[in-house]
């Protein structure tokens, strides 16, 4: 199921990999091989498990290949749980390193993205639950940056006149807010099932729930925000 | 279909990720509460779309290639735990544990006088000194003493022999 484009994963990534030669380059630090070739060209085929136990082999390329692939949805989901753009690149890397910490003990019984997003959420949970108090919640201003994106609403869309400006921030701070208030697992599932494009088995193995009590879950949480952001549809 | 059988349905046809049956259809002609709904549910989901999240910044993969070089270079951690979840070795250890108990019991079934100190229906007998078997026993635990006892005689006279000597 594809619900939204904008965050998801590219299904051509293999190949904007291949063509920005960022793998070939070692772009994630790792030393370039003579003995083996870059990892992208032989990728097609190959599922993210089937990548991953070649990560957990020794194949450098092959963990490159993963966080190229998974860098912008990574980001994405970090951002929309933590509310800050810096600390979900922090956040999304952190992912990443523990992917590879533990990349000796991958089993494929579980789909890649089910064991990526639950190492996410637990990381995306407790960092939400430690900065609890560190996040007032802050008016709608037109004249100061939004300090999630470090843009103000003229640069983020001129077109706009400075009442519609206020009115779409003051809608995004609600849609921010709503979900905020969402609770946890309800905020997770509804940010995978949105934002992620992950289909409700997913959803539920990464939550461990049946697939019923993830429809349910969503389902009350999709009724909240109904009830709860009525004003702006 | 009743108002709480289209739950899930509602869900997907708001996503827009399937059609609405034509048992759900049927339902929505005769229900303007559902009907009202599912329109709301899929409004909010297009409120939703407005929420953008940012590309990661250029920064991002020159700031994670630091943190996997620093990761490299950390000397590789070793999880003795995980030497458990090897079935071989597992079975292995519990072997030794087995073979080690069972020797422990055979040890202390062969040794009559720790048995006889901690059993009570075992009499404990005292062998008195003076006796033939306790003088033995005591020339035997004290072989070494007794082997040394010439030397001890001789350091005895070596000061007499220094004062008389001494002596006028």
């Amino acid at each position: 199921m594809q619900l939204s484009d904008s965050d998801g994963v590219d299904t051509d990534v293999s190949s904007v990999a291949m063509d920005q030669e960022l793998l070939a380059m070692g772009s994630i630090g790792a030393q370039p091989t003579a003995d083996r070739p870059p990892f992208a060209g032989s990728a097609a085929g190959l599922t993210d498990a089937d990548i991953m136990l070649r990560v957990k082999a020794g194949d450098e390329s092959a963990f490159e290949y993963l966080v190229q692939k998974y860098r912008r949805p990574m980001v994405g989901f970090m951002y929309r749980m933590s509310h800050n753009a810096a600390a979900a690149e922090d956040l999304a890397q952190e992912v990443f390193l523990r992917v590879y910490r533990s990349r000796s003990g991958y089993e494929a019984s579980a789909k890649f993205t089910t064991w990526l997003y639950r190492i996410a959420t637990n990381l995306a949970v407790n960092h939400a639950r430690d900065t609890r108090n560190e996040r007032p919640e802050k008016m709608a201003s037109l004249d100061e940056p939004d300090e999630e994106t470090g843009t103000t609403m003229d640069v983020a869309d001129s077109s706009l006149t400075v009442e519609e400006s206020m009115v779409r921030r003051e809608r995004m701070a609600a849609i921010r807010a709503k979900v905020q208030a969402l609770p946890e697992r309800q905020r997770v599932a509804v940010l995978m099932h949105k934002y992620q494009q992950m289909d409700y088995k997913q959803i539920a193995e990464v939550l461990k729930l049946s697939e019923s009590a993830t429809k349910s879950l969503l389902f009350r949480a999709y009724e909240t925000l109904r009830e709860q952001l009525k004003e702006f549809v | 279909m009743k108002c709480d059988e289209i739950k899930d349905l509602m869900l997907d046809v708001a996503a827009g990720a399937g059609e609405p049956t034509p048992a759900l259809n049927e339902h929505l002609l005769g229900c303007a509460d559902c009907t009202g709904k599912l329109e709301d549910m899929r409004k909010t989901m297009a409120l939703l779309d407005d929420w953008q999240a940012p590309e990661p910044s250029p920064y991002f993969d020159t700031r994670l290639a630091a943190r996997m070089r620093e990761e490299r270079a950390k000397p590789e951690r070793v999880n003795w735990f995980s030497w458990f979840r090897m079935p071989v070795l597992a079975g292995a250890l519990a072997l030794v544990l087995m073979m080690a108990g069972g020797v422990s019991w055979f040890t202390r079934e062969r040794n009559p006088s720790q048995i006889a100190g901690k059993n009570p229906t075992v009499p404990i007998v005292v062998i008195q000194p003076g006796t033939a078997v306790g003088d033995l026993q005591a020339l035997d635990k004290n072989e070494d003493l007794y082997a040394n006892f010439d030397l001890l005689d001789d350091l005895q006279v070596q000061p007499d022999v220094d004062a008389d000597q001494e002596t006028p």
